[in-house]
């Protein structure tokens, strides 16, 4: 394994220069540069322009360009934003990049698990209402027009019943005479969810691995006192008004994500549990006496998996680019955001790092894909 | 050995509705089997002999509809009981070995939590009784204890069968179904296991039900022999008797086309023809158009059952009255 993973670690290097290399040409191939934008404008005189056309480096022969930009990247330096000067690329990024991946992927995780659980559904009983609603209900939702959708949303849930906010990721006024970040208090969340899930995670391991006949009770009561833990904490802290703030401002797009997409995991689901259905040891499973629910669940489910597994990892690689629509949409101010707005500025250096992040992510998920594989199926050892 | 039967079943009858029609996969099937005997049906493929193994636990597609008889096992007719009295049957008291043994493990699961996990379903024996059980069984089958945490893909074929074996003694059934239960392995491996099984069956005083297509493997390990064509038993009797005399031209003509050890050497001949469709059988006997005693009777009417002792068949023109013809 120890072996593999080196392996896999050289090969994610020599694929990500492969990507810098294409991001840097294709980025540059497009006409024009920075300085553009103080041509046009006659306050600017001639001279000031060179100047930052020699600031910023715009002059140099490309190959220069591009030799200085692999450098930098490999030593983790992304260099200082165009338009967000004098920001750094890095900083503007790490203020973006927890905000597209907390909307996406709590979105990618909804809709997979409610696409998987009514995937499962819709195997065991084919024909009959619930596999007909289900199944054009799912795929109208997933075929539809997006931004239409969405403002359609907005337009009833925010707009209409005005239960929840109309968009952005927080609400200025209550924000405005606070005494801590936006920043802060959001990383302060994302901090307690991962706290929260591994220590589910480690409580659901443990009560699996040992055969414990009130493992179920153990479950419920661990998830139970962590979200005690984890109320009680916020609200000692009384910093609870602003999580909740950004929290409401979550529940509109991550609802429309969820719904658009989650067609998407049933029908894979449904497919693949059709067809582990025909195994024989699903049969013999039957024979055993076992319940239908544990068939199910313990035997075809568990084996119908791996492919959703993979169609899952290749979601969350773009949970980071953030669908620029939706947030565009949602006015939530995340990397897809970003990478429109640099694109249309001319901002290269924050264009590049963007798409940097993205490779760098999806490289990553699938090493963490390959690791999760062995892991879910005993017949692949590395 | 007639006496205390294990299991009784009457005039069975399944079949499956399709698009294309009724298919008459079991068509009025009676046996019995005696504690401690081991029954074997034979027949080439296509003649209901898994069907048969599928209805007595069961475990039927939606559109297979048990269509009359009775399953008696142990006094309970599994006919009339609910789908959750008979998930309590299945295995506790009625388990089978699979055709595909390759493919019965779940992959995903150590073997032994997969032989656990069918002991819990039926008792109270959970964590370390349950070990010990698996620890017991894997003794039984000769498996070497190590096994019990591994994976079913780190097992041999033969491992596998015998891990299949231990699973079915796992609740100390009263009658084991085997479907083809050695088809997959090598001729070594296939001895190897049947001679345990068989073993096995002895020293626990169990009840077997052999499905096989092999005349060579039935002949060996079987106390009865059943014969099945087109759905129907149309030989029945003790293996000896079978083997030494038969009575119906299909049963002369499967033994003839597999070699025998011990016996005078003779050409092999084969069957000429298929099974018939059992969508459209053919009148009177099924047998008839691929028979070589055929005669006007056997094209029209059902024929008649032959008793010899308890050895009988169902057949107008019993070969063994026929002598050398």
């Amino acid at each position: 394994m120890a072996k593999y993973l080196l392996k896999r670690l050289a090969q994610i290097l020599v694929t990500l220069f492969v990507f810098l290399t294409l991001v840097f040409f294709i980025v540059n191939a497009q006409p024009g540069d920075v300085s553009n934008f103080y041509a046009l404008n006659p306050d600017v005189p001639p001279e000031t322009r060179e100047r930052l056309q020699d600031l910023f480096g715009v002059n140099e022969p490309l190959w220069k360009q591009y030799l200085v930009h692999i450098k930098n990247t490999f030593t983790g330096n992304f260099g200082i934003s165009f338009s967000h000067y004098p920001r750094s690329v890095a900083d503007v990024i790490m203020e973006r990049l927890p905000r597209t991946v907390v909307l996406f992927m709590t979105a990618t995780a909804l809709s997979f698990y409610l696409g998987f659980a009514l995937g499962k559904i819709l195997a065991w009983r084919r024909g009959g209402w619930f596999e007909y609603t289900s199944t054009v209900g799912g795929v109208t939702l997933y075929t539809v027009f997006t931004p239409w959708f969405g403002l359609m949303m907005i337009w009833l849930f925010a707009f209409k019943a005005g239960w929840l906010p109309i968009g952005k990721f927080l609400d200025p006024v209550l924000w405005r005479d606070a005494s801590i970040d936006a920043n802060s208090v959001f990383n302060q969340m994302i901090l307690t969810a991962f706290v929260v899930s591994v220590v589910v995670f480690a409580v659901f391991v443990i009560t699996g691995q040992r055969r414990m006949g009130n493992a179920r009770i153990i479950r419920i009561a661990s998830i139970a006192l962590a979200s005690l833990a984890v109320a009680g904490v916020w609200i000692s802290s009384g910093t609870v008004v602003f999580a909740w703030d950004i929290l409401r401002h979550m529940v509109l797009p991550v609802v429309t994500l969820t719904l658009i997409s989650f067609a998407g995991t049933m029908l894979l689901t449904r497919n693949s549990m059709l067809e582990t259905m025909r195994e024989d040891f699903v049969m013999a499973a039957r024979a055993k006496g076992l319940p239908e629910r544990a068939v199910r669940d313990k035997h075809v489910a568990r084996n119908a998996l791996l492919p959703v597994v993979t169609s899952f990892i290749f979601s969350l690689a773009f949970a980071v680019d953030g669908g620029v629509i939706t947030e565009s949409i949602f006015s939530w101010p995340g990397m897809g955001q970003t990478l429109v707005s640099a694109t249309l500025t001319e901002d290269l250096p924050l264009a590049v790092g963007a798409f940097v992040f993205v490779g760098i992510f999806v490289l990553v998920a699938h090493l963490v894909a390959d690791v999760l594989y062995a892991y879910l199926d005993p017949r692949i050892r590395y | 050995m007639t006496t205390d039967p294990v299991l009784v079943v009457e005039d069975l009858k399944m079949h499956y509705v399709t698009r294309a029609g009724t298919v008459r996969a079991v068509d009025g099937v009676s046996f019995a089997v005696a504690r401690g005997q081991s029954l074997g049906l034979v027949g080439e493929s296509g003649c209901g002999k898994s069907s048969i193994a599928m209805t007595l636990l069961k475990l039927l597609p939606d559109n297979a509809r048990l269509v009359s008889g009775s399953i008696i096992l142990n006094g309970v007719d599994l006919t009339t009981l609910s789908e959750d009295q008979m998930r309590a049957h299945r295995w506790d008291r009625i388990s089978m070995v699979f055709q595909a043994a390759m493919n019965s493990l779940d992959p995903v699961y150590r073997v032994g939590d997969q032989i656990i996990e069918a002991l819990e379903a039926h008792s109270a024996s959970a964590g370390r009784d349950a070990m010990e059980r698996v620890r017991e069984l894997f003794d039984l089958v000769s498996l070497d204890p190590t096994y019990i945490r591994r994976y079913p893909h780190e097992y041999s074929g033969g491992m596998r069968q015998r891990a299949i074996i231990a699973m079915a003694l796992a609740c100390e059934p009263d009658i084991i179904i085997a479907d083809e239960p050695t088809t997959a392995l090598d001729v070594i491996v296939q001895d190897h296991i049947l001679r345990e099984m068989q073993a096995i069956q002895r020293s626990l005083n169990m009840s077997m039900i052999y499905i096989s297509h092999d005349m060579a493997v039935i002949a060996e390990v079987c106390d009865v022999v059943g014969v099945m064509y087109a759905g129907k038993l149309v030989e029945f009797g003790p293996t000896t008797e079978v083997y030494a005399r038969p009575i119906h031209p299909y049963t002369k003509a499967l033994m003839s086309a597999f070699p025998s050890v011990r016996g005078e050497k003779h050409d092999l001949t084969t069957l000429p023809g298929e099974p018939p469709d059992l969508l459209d059988l053919p009148a009177g006997c099924a047998f008839h158009p691929r028979c070589a005693y055929a005669t006007d009777e056997c094209r029209t009417s059902i024929p008649p059952t032959v008793q010899r002792g308890d050895h009988w068949a169902t057949c107008w023109n019993p070969v063994d009255d026929l002598g050398g013809e």
